[in-house]
């Protein structure tokens, strides 16, 4: 395994570039970070509309975080590859279309998440700020979006970590990501198929890993900094909303 | 300063408050017991518009709180309001609690804000706690700061609901020496409380309430010697008992 990757960790890190497109496990971080920056905004949007005062807000926000959680992944994929040029009227790449497609999906369980995180704040919280004068945006965006994200951030990393492994499903609309790079691999080796995959699966595991524990920590750091008294502080307000399936 | 004209809430199909009519002269500090359930929370949260009501007026400093085309948002800077659970905001400092509202509602400069907001926090003996959490508070200190926040639109009128009823009892103190203060200063003082004490050290008239309507309307005096409805005598005699 170790010659494979003394070998080909070129390929396995950046793809064909500088000689062809990006990919590799670059490529696969840049699909997941691109996806979760356009996913937040879009998802904190869905949460804001999933308890709007305004029931048609309220109806279109439920109908597209059930039409999207009723709908594998894979689905969206063929959806948004074979459906956007259409729609477009222009065809567009493997990258685009994939993040595209993550932003869709991912929005609809990261709204859950953020919603859990809005609707477990004492109402005693929106109250104190509208008293004070701040209007409905300003009551959201200074003082519950903050206090929500933070709780949720537990789910929202769940996410963000099935998030990266969902980039290899991009393989089969032959973005070069990871898993193209470990499948090219593969090709040029042919029998060791077990090998190859072994390194993608590590990597993979690795990644997702050091993530989790990293936003673990930084959340004790934080919980720590706002509450004197938790010393060895798990956080006081672990929520968990199920994970991408 | 603040007119009630027939106020009736309702919720659902219970009738909460009923046909409130009264009056809250300006620099007056009125006092409102009552029972638990009595509609006391209710009554003051109609006031800054927290909960709507079913008919009638509340005026505030000449504006109608509950007209349809009312800025409730600007009406609320004019109503300060402390609640009997603090919410101060967890994720600011202290300083920061107190100066959100001048620096986004005023357009204070940071700097600004915060000069005015530690003066205000000096003001209720909290200046060395201006960079702190509200977690590391106690409840008391909390309130505290809860109170100074509420202050810090400099408004006419501020609102008490229970603002010691969360607290252990060596820390009302503090808070209700801040109150004191503060119904000193001129003021327009609304304070749900059953500190009986501070309502006849300080309070120009309590407010009796039970089922939704104010029974009774009187100076501290009247009120503590000389109850004129038996559900006050009752009440009041149950606190002394308690
Ligand atoms: N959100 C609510 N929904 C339904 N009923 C409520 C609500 N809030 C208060 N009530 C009812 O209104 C009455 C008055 O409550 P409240 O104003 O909280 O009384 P107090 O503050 O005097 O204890 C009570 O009977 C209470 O059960
Ligand atoms: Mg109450």
């Amino acid at each position: 395994m170790l010659d494979i990757l003394r070998e080909y960790w070129l390929l396995f890190l950046v793809g064909q570039y500088p000689n062809g497109p990006l990919g590799g496990l670059v490529a696969t971080l840049l699909v997941a970070i691109c996806g979760l920056g356009l996913a937040l905004p879009c998802a904190m949007a869905i949460a804001l509309g999933r308890i709007s005062p305004y029931m048609p807000v309220r109806i279109a926000a439920a109908f597209v975080v059930h039409t999207v959680r009723g709908t594998p992944f894979l689905m969206v994929i063929f959806w948004s590859y074979f459906g956007l040029p259409i729609l477009l009227g222009r065809p567009i790449n493997g990258f685009v279309t994939l993040v595209g497609a993550l932003v869709l999906y991912e929005s609809a369980y990261l709204a859950e998440a953020i919603r859990a995180g809005i609707e477990a704040l004492p109402r005693g919280q929106r109250e104190a700020a509208r008293a004070l004068g701040l209007n409905y945006w300003q009551t959201m965006g200074l003082v519950i979006l903050p206090q929500a994200l933070f709780n949720a951030l537990p789910s929202l990393l769940t996410q963000f970590v099935s998030l990266i492994k969902e980039t290899s499903l991009g393989y089969v609309i032959s973005v070069n990501e990871f898993t193209f790079a470990a499948a090219q691999v593969n090709n040029q080796l042919l029998t060791k198929p077990v090998q190859v995959f072994s390194i993608l699966a590590l990597t993979f595991f690795a990644v997702c890993f050091t993530l989790t524990q990293t936003a673990r920590r930084l959340e004790r750091i934080v919980a720590r900094r706002r509450n004197g008294m938790a010393k060895d502080g798990e956080p006081t307000a672990l929520l968990a909303t199920e994970p991408t399936p | 300063m603040i007119f009630f004209e027939s106020v009736d809430k309702f919720y659902g199909s219970h009738r909460c408050l009923t046909r409130i009519t009264a009056h809250v002269a300006k620099g007056e500090v009125v006092v409102i017991c009552g029972p638990s359930g009595s509609g006391k929370t209710t009554l003051i949260r109609t006031v800054n518009g927290l909960e709507p009501i079913r008919s009638g007026r509340i005026v505030v400093n000449g504006q109608d709180v509950h007209a349809p085309k009312a800025d409730i948002n600007r009406l609320r800077r004019e109503i300060g309001f402390v609640f009997q659970q603090f919410n101060l905001f967890p994720h600011m400092t202290v300083l920061d609690n107190v100066s959100l509202a001048p620096r986004k509602l005023r357009g204070l400069p940071r700097e600004q804000a915060e000069e005015e907001a530690r003066a205000l926090l000096a003001r209720v003996g909290l200046a060395e706690k201006a960079n702190v959490y509200p977690g590391q508070l106690s409840g008391g200190q909390s309130q505290r700061v809860a109170i100074a926040r509420a202050l810090a639109m400099s408004p006419p009128v501020i609102l008490f609901d229970e603002p010691t009823s969360a607290l252990d009892p060596e820390m009302v103190g503090e808070v209700l020496a801040v109150m004191r203060d503060l119904a000193g200063s001129g003021i327009t003082m609304v304070c749900v409380t059953h500190e009986m004490g501070f309502a006849r050290e300080v309070a120009d008239r309590v407010w009796f309430m039970d089922s939704g309507v104010i029974l009774e309307d009187a100076s501290p005096e009247e009120f503590f010697v000389a109850p004129r409805h038996p559900r006050a005598r009752r009440f009041l005699a149950d606190l002394r008992h308690a």
